[in-house]
């Protein structure tokens, strides 16, 4: 294996079937995870601290600040997990990842906007932060890992059907996410009077909530599914 | 105020309050009796008249309350006292019929009444009979020992006479405010019982019928399990749609902005299909934009496409009104194009008259017969979309001079061949199709055109049945669309055109081959349509929302029945479009299943054509109503009963109305159909039978 691939776990647990694929080992998900979830707080404590801001009071810089400092903390660990690490770089899978970026928030903000996200200019701001956020929950993990590869993004996306700790990390997260912006999106219309029912307010914090949610049950699903693995491969 | 700080509802908190008085000279002598007193707030109505000297209200209710009239003459109290209770003796009459109708002396004079209350009727009259005319004796009696000098006898009969009539007032009183909060509850809970029951029936029909349908075709392929039913992602998202809008009833901000709902909701539902759709997109080698072309990719590419235009079309149905209660004030589109001015709403008005009169000729184009029976309809169908037109760009909408004699005439013809149009093509259609010769050849476009395309050498009557009972469903919901644009605010014509789109979208969605969905998921979802399309020509649920002023549009004298009828259909364009429209979702899918299996089957036909068309909406429909009904009795002491929960009734037993309508059409045509079908088919087996 390139030296790259070595760089982040302390032994190589990661191991290559015949095809060249990755089989990922339950410590490298939970390092991964706990990478990403520590990334959520410290851009949080970053936009709290620093600049002062919160979701509430202004939601575009915030969604702004918590987006550019989760960048790197989703893409990097990602990319070390690419599908093919012999015929893709890690720096080609780092760009794949940017170049998913703003694909995905194309479309978040398709499915936002014709679930009711108001139109107009002084929330063209928020939208596009926003979907650039949601993005990297639901997109960039699996535009790093798989890049183009139509087959596995219908497995993962079309049809719901993850099949190793690889899938579960990126698709159970990505659904949590979406799910937990739809379920956020319900405080909305009600007539409290509180200024996070605003757009994208209580939308993110479901979409946060939903993305931490679906990082729990991966992981539970790694340890099961990555548990019975370690046990076939000891004998 | 409750500790909260709400105020308004029917608490304890909310409701006590308390009542002071200051008198001059009062016989008032502890001041436990002058503090402590507690008194019914209605009483208040009664003391403030008789301490002020005017009639006290006739619908009071209420007693006076004797501690405040302390410094009144013993005659001057047996007054009161009188007043009060023949005020509350007329509330009784009008309530109860057993009381005589007596009209009472209002002198001192004459008190021979006690002969006069013999004719009482009924328990509780003679109840209140007995109390009153022992009041009264007394009260007579006290006057007429009244100039005698025997103070302990006075001082004993006019107690006497106080306690008689407080007796009756009380009696009287409590029966007068239970009468207004007493529900009869044996009709209440029958009538409830009876909606739970018929929902009950109707959902267990549904779900056997799906059952039946589902095991039925499942016979025909190996290898799969074949006794337990497969739930979809889409089934448990209606389901689940379901419930959330029986819940959100029970919450005054969800009623109000109802319309929320309802978008995300059938929003929900159609990003689910469109990423169904997705499934099964074939992974190719080479980027899929290059085979963009290619046939077998060209279906996904339509039902992608339609999904797409059916919420892109949504959306902009969603901004058009802002609607709901709470947030009017915010910019809509329509509240913009009145800003540009009266002509661009014109102009957008005619163009989507336009745009739908060539619509649906194109739909009655494709279907590439050239019979004289459609040319006939489609030129009845331009008549009436021309005269539409006419009366668009007539109609002043702005000036107080009537628009004139012209504009209700042509209104008026309008309805008539828009009438005769449907019934013709409905009754005459079958007959026609079946006795001409049919050369149809349709090779239009392999994309859009699929469910056209069928194989030559099928001369079964059935297919001529299908393509009639499209040409009905086409007619009825192109003549729907032509009333509306006639009927509905000018601002509204685009979104009607919008219905419309979205409408055919769906229907082209649903009979494209590939994957496909069931039968209830689909009408389901022309029903959410209708539902979201509701909200989005400006309707909500309150009563201000109303088109009044469209009501009369045509009508050349003022007429209770046919305005209601007119504002009726104004109101619920949308749904009874969705349901018309079933008519031809059946043929069209009917002419993909034929198309793909070519066997006939009456069963089949009955089941897709009548059953499940009508049964999935009643049933809808029926929870939706069951459970309002139940919401609003455990509702009815809410602060906002009457200004939400009462008008959201009203607009529920009125879609109830409008699902019955369509319902009732969509399965009288189905019927008509089967049974000129099956008549038909006898025919041609007797004359097999008896060869000339």
């Amino acid at each position: 294996m390139s030296p790259k691939t070595t760089a982040k776990a302390e032994t190589t647990q990661n191991e290559t079937t015949q095809n060249g694929e990755v089989v990922v080992a339950s410590k490298n998900a939970f390092l991964l995870h706990l990478v990403c979830g520590l990334g959520l707080a410290v851009a949080f404590w970053f936009a709290h601290n620093i600049y002062a801001v919160n979701l509430v009071s202004d939601p575009a810089q915030t969604l702004y600040l918590i987006w550019v400092i989760e960048c790197p903390f989703v893409i990097i660990p990602y990319s070390l997990f690419r599908w093919n690490p012999e015929k893709c770089s890690f720096l080609k899978a780092v760009v794949r990842g940017f170049l998913g970026l703003p694909a995905g928030a194309l479309l978040n903000t398709f499915g936002a906007i014709v679930l009711g996200a108001p139109v107009g200019s002084q929330y063209m701001k928020r939208t596009i932060n926003w979907s650039l956020l949601m993005s990297l929950f639901t997109v960039v993990p699996a535009a790093s890992v798989f890049g183009s590869s139509w087959k596995d993004w219908q497995r993962l996306f079309a049809y719901s059907k993850p099949t190793g700790v690889l899938d579960y990390m990126i698709c159970i997260p990505a659904h949590g996410a979406a799910i937990g912006a739809w379920f956020g999106a319900w405080p909305m219309p009600l007539d409290w009077e509180r200024p996070w029912q605003e757009w994208p307010i209580c939308v993110t914090y479901g979409a946060v909530g939903g993305y931490l949610a679906g990082i729990v049950v991966s992981l539970g699903f790694t340890v099961m599914y990555g548990g019975r693995q370690q046990h076939v491969k000891g004998d | 105020m409750t500790e909260n700080g709400n105020h308004g509802g029917s608490s304890y908190e909310e409701t006590d309050s308390l009542a002071l008085f200051i008198g001059l000279k009062s016989k008032i002598l502890t001041y436990t009796s002058a503090t402590q007193n507690a008194a019914s707030q209605v009483d208040m109505a009664s003391t403030l008249a008789l301490l002020f000297g005017v009639p006290i209200p006739k619908n009071n209710v209420g007693v006076l309350m004797p501690e405040v009239f302390g410094s009144l003459t013993d005659d001057q109290w047996l007054r009161a006292l009188e007043l009060n209770s023949w005020q509350l003796l007329r509330l009784l009459q009008a309530q109860l019929s057993g009381l005589s109708q007596q009209s009472f002396p209002c002198n001192d004079s004459s008190y021979e009444q006690s002969s006069e209350f013999t004719k009482c009727v009924g328990q509780v009259e003679q109840k209140f009979c007995h109390f009153f005319s022992k009041a009264t004796v007394l009260h007579s009696s006290w006057k007429s020992k009244k100039g005698q000098t025997i103070r302990s006898i006075n001082g004993d009969d006019f107690r006497n006479a106080v306690k008689a009539y407080d007796e009756f007032l009380r009696i009287a009183s409590e029966w007068l405010s239970r009468r207004a909060t007493d529900k009869p509850l044996n009709l209440l809970t029958s009538g409830v019982a009876a909606m739970f029951g018929s929902s009950m029936i109707m959902l267990r029909l549904l779900f056997l019928l799906c059952k039946q349908v589902f095991f039925a075709e499942k016979q025909y392929l190996p290898n799969v399990n074949k006794y337990t039913y497969n739930w979809d992602l889409d089934e448990l998202f209606v389901l689940g749609a379901i419930l959330i809008v029986v819940l959100g009833m029970g919450s005054s901000s969800m009623v109000e902005e109802e319309q929320y709902i309802w978008h995300f909701m059938t929003s929900t539902l159609y990003l689910i299909f469109l990423r169904r759709t997705i499934q099964s997109v074939p992974a190719g080698p080479a980027p899929f934009i290059l085979n963009v072309f290619n046939g077998k990719n060209c279906s996904n590419y339509s039902r992608a496409s339609s999904v797409i235009l059916v919420l892109i079309c949504g959306r902009i149905l969603r901004g058009w009104h802002q609607g709901g209660v709470n947030w009017t004030h915010l910019p809509d589109i329509s509240k913009w194009l009145e800003q540009a001015g009266s002509h661009s709403i014109k102009s957008i008005q005619i163009a989507s008259i336009l745009a739908i009169i060539s619509l649906w000729s194109f739909l009655l184009y494709s279907l590439r017969s050239k019979r004289g029976f459609i040319l006939v309809v489609q030129a009845m169908f331009l008549i009436s979309g021309l005269l539409v037109l006419l009366h668009t760009m007539e109609y002043q909408d702005h000036m107080f001079a009537a628009s004139g004699y012209n504009n209700t005439s042509i209104a008026q013809i309008v309805y008539a061949s828009l009438g005769v149009t449907v019934i013709v093509t409905a009754v005459a259609s079958p007959w026609v199709m079946y006795y001409s010769i049919s050369k149809t050849r349709s090779n239009g476009k392999p994309c859009l055109m699929n469910y056209f395309s069928i194989a030559n050498g099928i001369g079964s009557p059935l297919i001529e049945l299908i393509y009639s009972s499209y040409l009905t469903g086409l007619a009825y919901t192109a003549s729907w669309c032509l009333l509306q644009l006639l009927l509905q605010q000018p601002i509204n014509a685009l979104p009607i055109l919008l219905i419309f789109l979205q409408t055919l979208s769906s229907l082209v969605y649903f009979s494209t081959g590939g994957i496909q969905h069931k039968l209830w998921v689909e009408v389901a979802a022309l029903y959410f349509l209708g539902m979201a399309g509701h909200f989005g020509l400006g309707n909500s649920n309150t009563l201000a929302t109303i088109d009044v002023a469209g009501a009369f549009i045509g009508l050349s004298s003022h007429s209770t029945l046919f305005a209601g009828i007119l504002m009726f259909m104004i109101t619920f364009a949308s749904p009874l479009l969705l349901l018309l429209s079933m008519v031809m979702h059946t043929s069209m899918k009917d002419m993909r299943n034929l198309s793909v299996s070519q066997d006939a089957d009456m069963g089949h036909l009955l089941l897709s054509t009548i059953a499940f068309p009508s049964l999935v909406p009643l049933s809808l429909n029926s929870i939706l109503l069951t459970t309002f009904t139940v919401v609003l009795l455990l509702m009815r002491n809410h602060l906002f009963v009457w200004s939400v929960f009462s008008p959201k009734y009203l607009y529920v037993c009125a879609t109830t109305a409008s699902v019955y309508a369509g319902v009732t059409a969509v399965a009288a045509t189905g019927i008509y159909k089967c049974l000129v079908f099956a008549l038909l088919m006898r025919n041609s087996n007797g004359s097999i039978r008896n060869p000339r």
